[in-house]
């Protein structure tokens, strides 16, 4: 049974040029740009479908794609149980826990009693406080966690972090790493079992495209 | 939307008729193969005591077991799986009976999962177990009855790919690596990212010999291809052992025919921990989560007991294997039984022609309503019944005969109905 092989990539965000490029690099063009979320590729062998970041490494787990390009940190944080084909390098950045410039807090054994942990990686949090035998109260966020210190909301947040930038505009230090992370090119268990030939090309070409 | 208890809790639900009779096709097809190779099937207690059901089973498992307290204070929890109460069984309640034991079970299983992750927390699954036995034969039977039981359901391109826990374990620990390392250099395989995992070799410091026959492994998708691997070495613990007895199950897979459907995959790892030989995963193409999988575990059956019975096994999810007939656009046959409806002024005569129905073994459903004509051909069209029958005040008289689907009547004699409608009498 031979079909289209299917890739996600990011819809948005920072990871969503790179991932464009290194398409381009590996032969593979994007020719119609428009409101679908389907798109249309120079390559028949291939399909395209955009995705939120987050979302990719759920879509990879249940084989709705058959790869996708996404954050280890996200692959991580959605627990998916996927193959990790390809570190394609870009994209790095750490996942912190940062605090307010002027708080008290320098480091992770500052926090004292339950602090509140504002977040859109509530898995990874959890485990990390846990793991430090740190009781916390995970508050899940859907992006600019950065505004809840600031708002009293949260005493510190847990987010990723490339250059640094984002926390220094908002007043925020990092206190502490939990992971470091880069792009992936994540690929379905079942799929890599049926495809192999078809998505170890695509990996040539992408390793040959200059990555 | 308010929230009633009325709807049922994170990861559970109904299943309505239609559902249920795909669910039962699916388990007769497997009750009947299952049986056939000579399994049987026993039942356990949907709750246990926490300490049956948690040996050996691994902590990642333990923590997704369902808990709660007896009243007497002990610690009772739901079943995550079925192989530990199967185990429990063939320890304490059949002693007597004589080895290998070949046993079969379809249940309900529960998991607790972070409701984050929003996955089913009860399902069904069915499964076979052959115990008291380690030959490759036992596990050549295993992987066989499990190809051929998805085939019976009528799923095409089966494939089974098979790894080996204590080849893994054995090789990750003759590394020298440090817990940690090792678990990285186990990502790596799993991650299947060769670049990374030669650049984390070449790193570390274990012999070159070693490295080789990870890669090589790492690379091997045949079971006959580990017959070129040669591991040479008894500091690797059993390995050498492990690699022989995958080839003896690959030969005895040659002689099943299925050769060409059994795969390699070295990094292949199942979340359940008591799994001491090979394991494996069954899947096809049109789904990209496995339908179930397995493997032997030889100690699992001393931790109920005091009886070493070495054991191999497998379960199947029924919902995948559903999941996998739609998607590869495969109905399961349904028997579309045709349905009667039987209604009359007189009780006697209805019942009379009820009764001869059934035993003519027709689908046959008695009015119940006591409406007008007209109001019980209207329920029959929207309740998928196919005839309404008015039966006179006896059998001996024609019976208005009215056909659902064309929407015509016809005088007929029930007996002659009941062979048209194609009943066994």
């Amino acid at each position: 049974m031979k079909r289209q092989i299917r890739i996600a990539i990011p819809s948005k965000g920072r990871l969503k040029q790179p991932s464009i490029q290194l398409l381009q690099y590996a032969g593979i063009d994007i020719l119609e740009q428009g409101r679908a979320y389907v798109f249309q590729i120079s390559d028949s062998r291939f399909q395209v479908i955009f995705a939120r970041a987050f979302d990719i490494p759920v879509y990879v787990h249940y084989g709705a794609v058959d790869v996708g390009i996404t954050g280890h940190d996200l692959i991580l944080e959605r627990e998916s149980d996927v193959h990790e084909l390809l570190d394609l390098g870009f994209g790095k950045c750490r996942l912190v826990v940062a605090a307010l410039e002027d708080s008290p807090i320098n480091s992770i054994n500052d926090i004292s009693g339950v602090a509140r942990v504002a977040t859109e990686y509530p898995n990874l949090s959890r485990r990390y406080f846990q793991g430090l035998g740190k009781q916390v109260e995970i508050l899940e966020l859907r992006g600019n966690s950065e505004l809840a210190p600031k708002l009293g909301l949260a005493q510190v947040i847990v987010d990723v972090c490339s250059s640094g930038e984002t926390l220094r505009k908002n007043n925020l230090k990092a206190i502490a790493t939990i992971l470091t992370s880069t792009c992936r090119l994540a690929c379905n268990k079942i799929a890599y079992r049926t495809f192999e030939t078809e998505i170890k090309e695509l990996l040539d070409s992408l390793r040959q495209g200059g990555m | 939307m308010a929230f009633t208890r009325l709807h049922t809790p994170k990861g559970t639900r109904d299943y309505l008729p239609d559902e249920v009779e795909r669910y039962r096709s699916v388990e007769d097809e497997l009750r009947e193969i299952f049986g056939l190779w000579g399994y049987q099937e026993v039942r356990s207690p949907t709750i246990e005591f926490l300490e049956a059901l948690s040996r050996g089973v691994g902590r990642g498992l333990v923590d997704t077991i369902f808990k709660f307290q007896d009243f007497d204070g002990k610690i009772l929890a739901l079943r995550p799986e079925m192989t530990a109460p199967v185990a429990r069984i063939v320890t304490t309640r059949m002693l007597s009976v004589p080895e290998p034991i070949r046993l079969f079970y379809m249940s309900n299983v529960f998991r607790y999962r972070q409701p984050y992750v929003e996955r089913e927390r009860e399902f069904w699954q069915a499964g076979a177990e052959l115990i008291g036995c380690n030959t490759s034969e036992a596990d050549g039977e295993i992987l066989s009855l499990l190809v051929s039981s998805l085939r019976k359901l009528g799923l095409k391109e089966v494939r089974v790919d098979v790894g080996h826990a204590s080849l893994l374990k054995d090789l990750l620990k003759a590394t020298g690596l440090d817990d940690e390392k090792q678990g990285s250099l186990r990502n790596l395989l799993a991650y299947r990212d060769e670049v990374r995992l030669e650049e984390f070799m070449d790193q570390s410091s274990f012999p070159a010999g070693l490295k080789e026959a990870i890669l090589q492994l790492s690379c091997s998708r045949r079971l006959d291809e580990v017959s070129s691997i040669s591991l040479g070495s008894s500091e690797y613990g059993n390995a050498d052992d492990h690699l022989k007895s995958l080839l003896d199950i690959n030969d005895v897979l040659a002689d099943y025919g299925i050769k060409n459907l059994v795969f390699f995959d070295f990094s292949l790892v199942r979340k359940i921990e008591y799994y001491t030989g090979m394991v494996f995963e069954a899947s096809v193409p049109n789904l990209g989560l496995p339908l179930g999988g397995g493997g032997r575990y030889d100690d699992l059956i001393k931790k109920h007991g005091k009886l070493k019975l070495p054991a191999t096994g497998f379960a199947l999810e029924i919902e995948k294997c559903l999941r996998a007939l739609a998607a590869q656009g495969t109905q399961m046959s349904q028997k579309t039984k045709t349905k009667i409806l039987v209604s009359s002024k007189f009780r006697n005569a209805a019942l009379e022609a009820v009764t001869a129905l059934h035993n003519a073994g027709v689908i046959a459903l008695l009015d119940v309503m006591k409406g007008g004509e007209k109001k019980i051909v209207e329920y029959a069209k929207l309740a998928g019944i196919d005839y309404v029958v008015f039966v006179d005040s006896s059998l001996e008289k024609p019976a208005k005969v009215h056909d659902i689907r064309s929407d015509v009547s016809r005088n007929e004699l029930i007996e002659s109905f009941l062979q048209s409608v194609g009943g066994s009498s």
